[in-house]
């Protein structure tokens, strides 16, 4: 019993050290308590051990980046309908589509009646004076888009990057303290080029019909099928023959009818079908359906004889294919993409001058900045360990305080594993910053408990451990202090720095710092 | 009864009876009064009290693989192979054929996209690294948000010191210790040309945190200890001399692996702690110890 009670501090720390070991190196099936992996699949460990590391010594993309548009709060339409609140403002702005305009009533996630504006270069100031144009009173107009639009963006982003078949790509919304809210996507192994062309367009695809009217001018028929009006999407196909690349796509029954008659109206479906010279020549082209990517025309087609003829005689409803041609497989395969996931109400802020941040890591790099940084690690533990030695002289008061200092970052490398936080540069640096304070502390318990007088009893020893502890107390505290401005904000990459080295401070003052005390009672009182 | 004190690693040895609180003093304020100088020239120069890396102004920072003969032909491939100047082109010690090539954000459009430098980069054959690229707008929300968080850091920390030694000196004592702590590896970073990076202001913070440690070491030992000042002084000294010895020896050795492998993180963390621990012995065993010398034998009989 008296074994125990003398030493359960000791007992503790190596219980906890246990536990950190199994959430460490057990298999993952072991774990089945504490949550999966982040990536979701049990069966990626990278490396022999449980630990998740982040986009930084893995390899891949992350992009952060805030949402383009201006947003008015509590807007009075009262009970208008939204779609005609939406048309008087945009008719109140200079070349802003209506789709980007979009009125909300106030609802859980909206506090106030709102009009958002969601194209590029409208400034508050715009927005403003287009509401007042329109006679609506409203209140502030800010940057940024409702929380709505930011789920819904982060809903088709997701969508986007598990289409594009890039596994364990994740996207988020992240709020800084200051009240801004960004949209965070990595995707682990990936080009930063590929992700940006995925993301950064607003993908909304309509067709639509070029047509020369009965005066003889041409004229657009717009959105004769928009995103939504698909049944089914085929996957990208190659290109054979005279066939160009293109998506095979099922029109929805309620459209398909509609969509026929547009097409025998405006004479793209007429007897021997149709062929389009529409980028040669505009102005003397048969009738044409245009592809439109973001308002931009990605392919223009006629209509083969065989499609036209089912089309005229409206067997094409009973079965109403369609295939949308592209000039190469990749537009192809982006166009199935746009398709599957929608079109993101607003875009993210990434181009030139923009707000947003993109970095990548090449996975080589990755790999070298994982083992470089442990070299790193390993030779600043040497370091502190040479110190130690030089200035003890003693084995067995530097041998423990080396052990209990590397037991921290085992303690929190375990917490790391279990609750699978990815470990990056920061992180890294928060452990090295770890040993530091942790071994600081240990050189005071040190020095104050072996100063001058031989500790014959375990009263001194306790009274003098207790004087030690206050110090190391006011200083965990003042460290806490100090690095929790950078646990809150949100530092880009530093928030793992803050976070690791607090909770080293933690887990030095109620654990392992307490246990080191009762390791050198041991190995330097007589009466026991 | 003397003022020596025996420092550990048989280092010299110091009798603070020797000195004057004045005399004491004068050598860490003169040092703290010339960093404060420097950094208000850097602002009057450039706006700014340091100047701020890539994270803060926004660019593009591109490390690369360069297969070349040697440096020179390297750094000319890289001159060549991009649109306009980079701003900076350094070469990571520990990996052949690898360097890290900054650009600045410009004004007023012109100069070549993030995307359109990646496309330059694998156009002139270069094995791409890593690429970061900041936004202009981004990073000087960001610089706010360190400044202040550094500025909270710092309040927060003062507060503390007041509420445990309840005491206006001793406590004021630690506080402008801590403050030239902060004040003289900012000022060096000017001197040595090191721009603020995310890196920098961790260790900025970091500083706030580890340099107090010896204060309240030397604090406690006068203020709550019976016994006489200059043997509680020599006891404090001994362990936390010892202390940031010990920090000082790991960051040194930090900075110079991180540094040949190219960590910038890692790198810029450990030379700002080097110069704070430095400034700190300094700081806390004149600095500190002058105003507590003072508060204990004059101060306190006024």
């Amino acid at each position: 019993m008296g074994f125990l009670r003398d030493n359960w501090r000791v007992i503790l720390l190596v219980v906890v050290l246990l536990g950190s070991t199994f959430a460490l190196f057990a298999p993952p099936g072991l774990t089945s308590g504490s949550s999966p992996p982040a990536g979701g699949d049990n069966a990626t460990r990278d490396g022999p051990t449980n630990l998740q590391f982040g986009l930084e010594l893995s390899g891949g993309t992350r992009i952060r980046a805030p949402l383009v548009g201006v947003t008015a709060e509590e807007v009075e339409f009262g009970n208008e309908s939204l779609a005609s609140v939406e048309d008087n403002v945009t008719a109140e702005l200079d070349g802003v589509p209506v789709t980007d305009v979009t009125a909300q009533r106030a609802g859980p996630d909206q506090p106030t009646n709102a009009v958002e504006v969601t194209a590029e270069n409208v400034s508050t100031q715009q927005l403003a004076n287009a509401l007042d144009a329109a006679g609506y009173q409203h209140g502030d107009v800010r940057e940024g888009v409702t929380e709505t639009t930011r789920r819904q963006t982060v809903a088709v982003l997701e969508s986007k990057i598990n289409e594009a078949g890039l596994s364990g790509g994740t996207v988020q919304q992240v709020t800084t303290s200051t009240g801004e809210h960004f949209i965070l996507i990595e995707v682990p192994g990936q080009d930063r080029s590929d992700v940006l062309d995925l993301v950064d367009s607003r993908g909304s695809v309509r067709i639509d019909i070029y047509y020369q009217t009965e005066n003889g001018t041409y004229q657009t028929r717009e959105a004769v099928l928009e995103q939504g009006d698909f049944r089914r999407i085929g996957a990208a196909e190659q290109g054979e023959g005279q066939f160009p690349p293109n998506v095979p796509v099922v029109v929805g029954e309620d459209k398909a009818e509609e969509f026929r008659q547009d097409v025998v109206e405006t004479g793209v479906a007429q007897p021997g079908g149709t062929t389009c010279r529409y980028e040669d020549s505009p102005n003397n082209t048969d009738p044409c359906l245009l592809t439109k990517v973001d308002g931009e025309v990605v392919y223009a087609a006629g209509m083969s004889p065989s499609l036209a003829s089912s089309m005229l005689s409206g067997e094409w409803t009973q079965d109403p294919q369609f295939i949308l041609a592209t000039q190469n497989f990749s537009e192809a395969q982006t166009l199935a993409i746009n398709l599957r996931a929608g079109a993101l109400p607003a875009q993210l802020d990434i181009g030139e001058g923009g707000e947003g941040t993109s970095s990548f890591i090449s996975p080589s790099q990755g790999e070298d900045f994982k083992r470089d940084s442990l070299i790193t690690g390993l030779i600043a533990v040497l370091a502190v360990s040479a110190v130690v030695f030089v200035r003890y002289g003693e084995a067995k008061v530097a041998l423990p305080m080396i052990v209990t200092a590397l037991s921290e970052v085992v303690i929190l490398l375990g917490f790391a594993a279990a609750i699978g936080y990815p470990i990056d540069l920061s992180v890294i640096a928060g452990f090295i910053a770890v040993i530091g304070t942790g071994v600081d502390d240990l050189i005071i318990i040190a020095d104050e408990v072996m100063q001058e007088g031989e500790i014959r009893s375990r009263k001194i020893f306790q009274s003098r451990f207790k004087k030690a502890f206050w110090v190391i107390g006011a200083a965990a505290a003042t460290t806490i202090i100090a690095m929790s401005p950078l646990a809150v904000l949100s530092l880009g990459d530093l928030q793992g720095f803050a976070i690791f080295t607090i909770l080293g401070v933690i887990a030095g003052v109620l654990l392992t710092r307490p246990a080191y005390g009762d390791i050198l009672r041991a190995l330097l009182t007589d009466d026991r | 009864m003397s003022g020596t004190s025996n420092l550990p690693f048989d280092l010299f040895e110091v009798d603070y009876t020797r000195y004057s609180n004045r005399q004491l003093a004068a050598v860490p304020l003169a040092v703290l009064a010339i960093a404060l100088l420097v950094i208000a020239a850097t602002f009057a120069l450039t706006g700014a009290p340091v100047d701020p890396g890539v994270e803060f102004t926004g660019g593009t920072e591109l490390r690369l693989a360069v297969d070349a003969p040697n440096d020179a032909a390297a750094r000319d491939q890289i001159g060549q192979a991009f649109s306009t100047t980079p701003e900076s082109i350094r070469s990571v010690a520990a990996a052949d054929n690898t360097y890290i090539v900054t650009f600045e954000s410009q004004d007023g459009g012109g100069a070549p996209t993030t995307t359109q430098l990646e496309n330059q980069a694998e156009q002139a054959g270069f094995e791409i690294r890593s690429i970061d690229a900041v936004g202009p707008s981004f990073g000087a929300d960001t610089q706010i948000l360190a400044l202040g968080g550094v500025g909270l850091a710092f309040l927060g920390m003062s507060i503390l010191v007041f509420a445990m030694f309840r005491t206006f000196v001793p406590s004021i004592a630690v506080v402008i210790s801590a403050f030239s702590d902060i004040v003289i590896p900012v000022a060096l970073m000017n001197l040595l040309g090191i721009e603020l990076s995310l890196g920098t202001v961790a260790a900025l913070l970091m500083l706030i945190g580890y340099s107090v440690d010896s204060d309240i070491l030397l604090n406690n030992h006068v203020l709550r200890r019976s016994g006489d000042f200059y043997t509680s002084v020599a006891s404090a000294m001994r362990t936390g001399v010892t202390m940031t010895l010990t920090s000082l020896a790991a960051m040194v050795v930090m900075t110079i692996t991180a540094t040949l492998f190219g960590i910038q993180l890692l790198a810029s963390i450990g030379i700002v702690l080097v110069f704070g621990l430095t400034a700190d012995l300094m700081n806390t065993y004149m600095l500190n110890l002058s105003l507590l010398r003072w508060w204990k034998f004059e101060g306190v009989a006024r």
